[in-house]
């Protein structure tokens, strides 16, 4: 019997199990052992073996790190990233919460409209952005006249930092409804009663009641915006002015462009790095919390 | 009173989110190649697109691709759910969930090195046809451990001591009961390889363009109405998808994620 | 992320003959897709050549007329750069014929042994070509390469607003001095090609394109730095379109999609004109020639597919359809009077001399050099 479950268990676990280890984590070991290899006169990679020897260095890692400027790059990918979340937390939170007090008829409707945009391409998406900011367009126009009342200089909407973050927040913004209401949803309304019993204002019963009770869930939507967008290398490509790089961009140069695979792969090892950190940081203040 | 506030922030945030795919819409019917300034309506780009040889090769790529991949996926995702749910194993959820949670451009980059360096396979459709099964199957198995979560264990049991073999207790028991998440998962995954641009970024190679490598190089290179074109009927597709997947499994919408 | 994935159960589909439907149509669906995936690659093995190509690079007659002449199906890829081109390369894209690739590229590919010598036997029509574009840096003896068209890299400007703004749109100095960019700011784009921009500012420095001295390329990158804040963005292609609206009053590209902005601005009935010449400096000449692979199943074809576009009529086809540069004496009667005229199409001697073709760069410099570009587009 034991023998006959463990066999059962191989039969269901295995085969994922197995391609998952096959395309999936041989990779991710292949890409570590590339960041240490030289890259190769033409682009790809040295050879692995030379004279006898393993061809290995640490040389990438030192370029990485013997000036600043790529950990500038860095940094300016955590902020966008943070800026992004900010701002989509703080548009999702009322669409979620009003979701959620809405009545069961209407909720499935509402969050099925908040789905509905991934129905499309998300490159057609950002596309619609480059249509909005031209600087042609009718919204352009508006804002360059309203600071043009003001005496200010017009502004050029596309091709801006400014473009390249509402193309993020518009593409994540769905990542962030979604789990932020699941955990809205479970909120027992007699909690927010006893509040108001108690003498609560309505801000005081937000802050003191509900807030604190959808942290889990403002965690598990900031995880799933500020991650894909710390990688993300489209919409900078397509919404991003003269300087608008993040790390994504410059793994993509490595490796579709200046034929440098091992910066590439050192590129990514060092974001692969700062998601870890970041989740762990997340999960351990998710912890702390729960405990509190 | 608060409610009032929660409308207007609402409405002000749907509007966000629905104001630039009416204006793609409404641009594919532009009789302009510039995509710029409103010029009276025409159903001339709907024309150019079905008579564009290369779209429509990459359109039957990406389907043939997101059939298949979806297909394969959706067998491996529900086993890993299935195998993830009632052996309580402690790696493979790590494994299926790496993939979804990582910044997609390291599994584009890893593989693209794989591929290569190790296997020495020519980028083309097999390698993308792998890099999608690697990613969807996560995605499956979320949606189908999710359904097994909200079981009676006892039913499992019924069958087995009513002598089923493991065999029948599945084909009997577990899939019809998991058939909604199975469901939800395979259109789940067909939507999301049919829409991925990332990962088949890296691993297409050349000549195998999928639709949104093709979008992708057109925004690049010469927008015309013709991307808004083809952009609208790939969103009525898709559309349809979600539509069918939320009315068989409210798990789809949130797996979406 | 498992939080909100929490299963709300809902009615159990016990045996619903619709789910079962539904899944074995899907079943089917799959298993029939994957047969046919299998079998579309088993027909690719007919009489096909593969053409690894520039995007929008070989008329539409052009290569109807050969299909029709050899009898086989010309199958067409496209990258819109060289680095992109030979990254796809190095990613072990194969199955191609003919590559087109530039100078440079086409020494890079040379050395790493990846291209056919050309047999000139073949080739008869191989006498056309102008001596000028033959026995290159690159390709000495032309052995491997034939030439096919070529671009220059240059201004492109809205005529009028040039005029109205008094900036000379001869030199590159239009592009890096401030005191003229600060009448157009946020109207000037430039392309985003490292190499390219590079060269344009070595060259407005004095020094040669193709200098690797590190000092130079400092100076260089200085010169983009302080001229960036005034630029609107690094563009690959999409100021054909900006120069045409109008949204764009100068841009930095290739003659041929000058002379496609010009031509789009003036069938959209635009109040202005486009304008484009090569600057005084000097600038990159590209010359794009036709290389045989040699992961191409068909050289035949591939030497049928050469010596046809080395036809007169065939080549100046090309160039009317673009406006690209042709090395091929006998198509100048062939081509648009108005086109051979233009002299940053047709360079004369004078200009001809000023220009450069780029060299392909080593391992070390292609990483010194992507550096620089990360610091460039930081700033």
């Amino acid at each position: 019997m034991d023998k006959g479950v463990r066999l059962l268990k191989w039969l269901t676990g295995g085969p994922p199990f197995l391609f998952l280890l096959a395309f999936f984590v041989a990779p991710s070991l292949i890409m570590i052992v590339a960041s240490f290899r030289f890259p190769g006169e033409y682009g790809g990679l040295a050879p692995l073996i030379a004279d006898g020897k393993a061809n290995l260095t640490l040389e990438t890692y030192r370029f990485f790190f013997s000036d600043f400027i790529y950990t500038q790059v860095f940094i300016k990918s955590f902020v966008m990233a943070l800026a992004t979340t900010l701002i989509c937390l703080i548009m999702a939170y009322p669409v979620a919460l009003l979701i959620a007090r809405s009545s069961k008829k209407f909720r499935d409707l509402m969050v099925l409209l908040v789905v509905l945009p991934f129905a499309s391409n998300f490159l057609i998406r950002v596309y619609a952005w480059m249509i909005i900011l031209g600087p042609q367009a009718a919204f352009s126009r508006m804002i360059n006249g309203a600071l043009g009342l003001f005496g200010f200089e017009p502004v050029a909407l596309l091709f801006s930092p400014f473009a390249v973050l509402v193309g993020m927040v518009y593409v994540h913004l769905p990542f962030m409804v979604l789990p932020l209401y699941t955990n809205l949803e479970k909120h027992d309304p007699v909690l927010l009663d006893a509040a108001q019993d108690l003498g609560a204002n309505a801000w005081q019963r937000f802050w003191r009641v509900t807030w604190p009770l959808s942290l889990p869930g403002v965690y598990s939507g900031a995880a799933l915006v500020f991650i894909p967008v710390l990688g993300m290398f489209a919409i900078p490509d397509i919404l991003g002015g003269t300087g608008d790089i993040l790390i994504g961009n410059l793994i993509k140069d490595q490796l579709l462009g200046t034929r440098d695979w091992p910066f590439g792969s050192t590129l990514s090892i060092m974001l692969t790095l700062v998601v870890l950190a970041c989740a762990g940081l997340a999960m351990w203040v998710s912890r702390r919390r729960s405990y509190a | 009173m608060r409610n009032k506030w929660l409308w207007v922030a609402s409405v002000f945030v749907y509007a966000f989110l629905y104001l630039p795919l009416v204006i793609v819409i409404a641009y594919s019917f532009n009789d302009s190649r510039l995509n710029a300034e409103w010029v009276g309506f025409t159903l001339h780009w709907y024309q150019v697109l079905l008579n564009d040889e290369q779209m429509l090769r990459a359109a039957l790529n990406s389907l043939l691709i997101a059939c298949t991949a979806s297909g394969i996926a959706t067998v491996l995702g529900t086993m890993a759910g299935i195998a993830i749910h009632r052996y309580k194993l402690k790696l493979l959820p790590v494994l299926v969930i790496t993939p979804v949670a990582m910044p997609e451009i390291l599994l584009g980059v890893s593989l693209l090195l794989f591929f290569i360096q190790v296997l020495n396979l020519t980028l083309g459709m097999l390698s993308v046809l792998i890099a999608h099964i690697t990613f969807c199957i996560g995605f499956v198995a979320i949606i189908v451990r999710a359904r097994l979560a909200g079981m009676d264990e006892s039913i499992f049991e019924a069958a087995r001591d009513l002598g089923a073999t493991p065999w029948q207790t599945f084909r009997l028991v577990t899939l019809p009961l998991i058939l909604p998440g199975v469901i939800a998962g395979a259109l789940m995954a067909f939507t999301l390889s049919i829409d991925d641009f990332v990962i088949t970024f890296f691993t297409a190679g050349v000549g195998v363009a999928t639709l949104p490598l093709q979008i992708y190089s057109m925004i690049k290179i010469a927008v015309t109405p013709e991307v808004n074109a083809v952009s609208t009927l790939l969103m009525m597709l898709t559309l349809g998808m979600i539509v069918i997947a939320s009315r068989i499994s409210p798990e789809a919408i949130k797996g979406n994620a | 992320m498992n939080t909100f994935l929490t299963a709300k159960d809902t009615k159990v589909h016990k045996g619903n003959p619709g789910f079962v439907f539904f899944l074995r149509a899907l079943c089917v669906l799959c298993g029939k897709s994957f047969l046919v995936f299998w079998f579309s690659q088993a027909a690719l093995a007919a009489d096909v050549l593969h053409l690894y190509n520039w995007n929008n690079y070989i008329s539409a007659q052009t290569m109807e007329r050969f299909e029709a002449e050899c009898n086989c199906k010309v199958v067409q890829d496209y990258y819109s750069d060289n680095e992109e081109m030979l990254a796809k390369l190095a990613a072990g894209a194969s199955g191609y014929d003919i590559l087109v690739p530039t100078g440079n590229a086409v020494d890079a590919l040379i050395r790493q042994g990846a291209l056919r010598p050309i047999d000139k036997t073949q080739l008869p029509n191989f006498r056309n070509l102008n001596p000028a574009y033959l026995n290159t840096a690159f390709d000495p003896g032309n052995r491997y390469s034939v030439p096919y068209a070529y671009t220059l890299t240059l201004i492109g400007y809205n005529t009028e607003k040039m005029k109205a703004l008094g900036i000379p749109a001869d030199t590159w100095a239009a592009i890096f001095e401030p005191r003229y960019l600060v009448k157009m700011k946020g109207r000037v784009t430039v392309l985003d090609s490292q190499r390219e921009l590079m060269a344009a500012a070595l060259k407005y420095l004095g020094y040669s394109a193709n200098d690797t001295d590190e000092a130079k390329w400092r100076q260089a990158r200085d010169l983009i730095i302080r001229a960036k804040p005034y630029w609107a963005a690094f563009n690959a292609s999409s100021y054909i379109k900006e120069l045409t609206i109008g949204n764009i009053w100068l841009a930095h590209g290739y003659s041929s999609d000058m002379f496609q902005a010009v031509q789009d601005a003036k069938k959209a009935g635009r109040p202005f004109t486009i304008g484009y010449s090569a600057p005084k400096e000097g600038a990159v000449l590209s010359l794009d020639s036709m290389v045989l692979h040699k992961s191409g199943p068909r050289p035949d074809l591939a030497h049928r597919f050469i010596n046809f576009m080395l036809d007169g009529k065939n080549s100046a086809e090309l160039t009317n359809l673009i406006g690209s540069g042709n090395p091929n004496l006998d198509a100048m009667p062939f081509i648009k009077p108005e086109i051979v005229a233009n002299t940053a199409i047709f360079p004369d001697r004078e200009r001809l001399a000023k220009l450069e073709m780029l060299k392909d760069l080593d391992r070390n410099k292609r990483r010194v050099l992507s550096r620089m570009w990360t610091e460039i587009k930081l700033r």
